[in-house]
């Protein structure tokens, strides 16, 4: 099975992947700070039993770890594939995850709320990954008493998640508005619509290769579609945007343009170290030039993929073991240098 | 232009206060703007959530711990289940258990809306998930049931079908007596 990042998908010059996560909490526990370390053993391990009907019930296959006793290297390269997030990797207490094969299914055991549970697909296609997270939630619910209220909803950890406690979010890259230097102009409109546009890997964290996210802020009040159709429509604005200002560039800067995609081909193509926030820059340019047709390559080919394989966690995650960074730079640059595709 | 206050830096934000009707207008660079207004400058892109956090702290501070809001510390509103204090919460931004939301639910009242901008969930419920009316219905007798359809007919002038339930009724309570 193709792993999320893998697919060919809609709209993808612009949105990268679509995501929902929805958080829950077992009426049986305190919530997470309350949680005591023997509860927290309890917790993971009776979860990861109980998702072995997972296997039966959907239909993908599923491996389950403690994550806590997992190697630095591997936590590393599984934040970077975006399959855990970083506070769980944080976390001392015993913390688990549950991941279908195809990466498109996790579910963090212990993060912030019991639950974490997470759905990803390629692309522009959230109502897909709200079918599955929801699938994985009530089968889920069958197992577990959820802490749930009348008037709140889905109890969570801290009330900027309570209600539905979902947050769907989108993958995008904005080369072109990010040269225009509209970004942090886009955030306040976007704020003022309950959405957040933020860096890569979430809450603050730097954004690289043009690359951010998506996501609604509020989750009380609104059903899920309601907050999924607010969404979408807010990400189309963005798109056009986006779009509008990539012709921009086209008409006015196309040789200048041509030559820094040409330029970053070049260097990647060459270069014999380089360093991951270098790389991202140039990939990003090099997947400007691609999306806008200044430069050809083979069919699909996804630049996206390449991006994370080349992140520090991932790329030691290949070689099975850690090196120092300029002996990962160097093995970056030659790892990117077998896998560019050639210009046709 | 140069900011009213310290003089050196460049004056970003204009600032206008009406205290009892006086007006006084400043120019300010955004480090005196921080320090002298109730103007919290940073980075809008990269920490809008955790300027949620520290907004929440902010909103459910101005409602205090205190039942009231006013009394003494000794008072102060804390969980009964997981033992998690109002200050504890102020601090960590998160809750201890479910119970949390019903033993500070006197603050979350005023205070979640401003976050979440509604206070009602209308969202997903768990499947065997029962509202209080529905669990009311469900512990209601049939006679009890019978009789809040008779005073919806009564009120709605619908005599026929209220002669009829009040008929079941009679029957119901004689069938009653009979089995007791």
């Amino acid at each position: 099975m193709l792993k999320w990042y893998k697919e060919a998908a809609k709209n993808s010059d612009v949105v990268i992947s679509s995501r929902i996560r929805l958080a829950r909490n077992l009426k049986k526990y305190p919530f997470s700070i309350k949680l005591n370390d023997q509860q927290a053993n309890q917790l993971v391990q009776e979860v990861k039993e109980a998702g072995k009907v997972f296997d039966t019930q959907t239909d993908k296959r599923y491996n389950s770890c403690n994550v806590n006793v997992l190697s630095e290297i591997d936590k590393t390269a599984m934040v970077e594939r975006h399959v855990i997030s970083p506070l769980l990797v944080e976390k001392e207490q015993s913390t688990g995850l549950i991941l279908s094969e195809d990466e498109k299914i996790s579910i963090m055991i212990n993060e912030e709320d019991h639950l974490r549970i997470q759905s990803v697909t390629g692309g522009m296609n959230i109502g897909e990954a709200y079918k599955t997270a929801n699938l994985i939630d009530d089968i889920t619910n069958e197992l577990f008493d959820y802490a749930f209220s009348e008037k709140y909803g889905y109890l969570t950890s801290c009330p900027t998640n309570v209600g539905t406690g979902m947050r769907a979010s989108y993958m995008v890259f904005l080369p072109a508005l990010t040269l225009a230097g509209r970004i942090t102009k886009l955030a306040e409109e976007l704020g003022k619509y309950g959405v957040a546009l933020r860096g890569t890997y979430g809450e603050s964290s730097k954004s690289f290769g043009s690359i951010y996210q998506i996501s609604n802020q509020k989750t009380l009040g609104s059903t899920e579609t309601e907050i999924i159709e607010k969404l979408n429509g807010i990400v189309e604005q963005v798109m056009r945007q986006e779009r509008r200002q990539r012709e921009y560039l086209l008409i006015n800067s196309f040789d200048e343009m041509e030559d820094k995609v040409y330029r970053s081909y070049g260097i990647l193509k060459y270069a014999k170290q380089v360093s991951s926030d270098d790389a991202m820059t140039l990939l990003a340019q090099l997947k400007l030039g691609i999306d806008m047709e200044l430069i050809h390559v083979g069919q699909n080919y996804n630049i996206h993929e390449l991006m994370m394989e080349i992140q520090p966690g991932n790329l030691q995650y290949q070689l099975d073991k850690a090196i120092s960074c300029t002996q990962r730079d160097k093995f970056r640059a030659d790892y990117i240098r077998k896998r560019l595709p050639d210009i046709v | 232009m140069l900011c009213d206050k310290c003089k050196k830096n460049e004056a970003r934000v204009y600032y206008t206060e009406i205290i009892n009707g006086e007006k006084t207008e400043q120019h300010l660079c955004e480090e005196c703007a921080t320090e002298y207004t109730s103007f919290q400058m940073g980075t809008p892109i990269m920490n809008q959530e955790l300027t949620l956090g520290s907004l929440l702290s902010t909103i459910l501070g101005n409602f205090g711990g205190t039942a009231q809001g006013k009394g003494s510390v000794e008072k102060e509103l804390h969980c009964d289940k997981c033992g998690m204090t109002y200050s504890e919460f102020m601090k960590v931004g998160r809750f201890g258990c479910e119970r949390c939301y019903e033993s500070f639910q006197s603050i979350l009242d005023n205070s979640i809306k401003s976050i979440q901008g509604a206070d009602t969930h209308t969202g997903k419920k768990p499947k065997n998930f029962q509202t209080k009316t529905e669990k009311l219905v469900k512990e209601l007798s049939e006679i009890d049931k019978l009789t809040i359809q008779l005073q919806d007919a009564v009120e709605k002038e619908e005599f026929e079908e209220a002669v009829r339930l009040r008929d079941r009724i009679r029957e119901l309570k004689k069938e009653e007596i009979g089995n007791a």
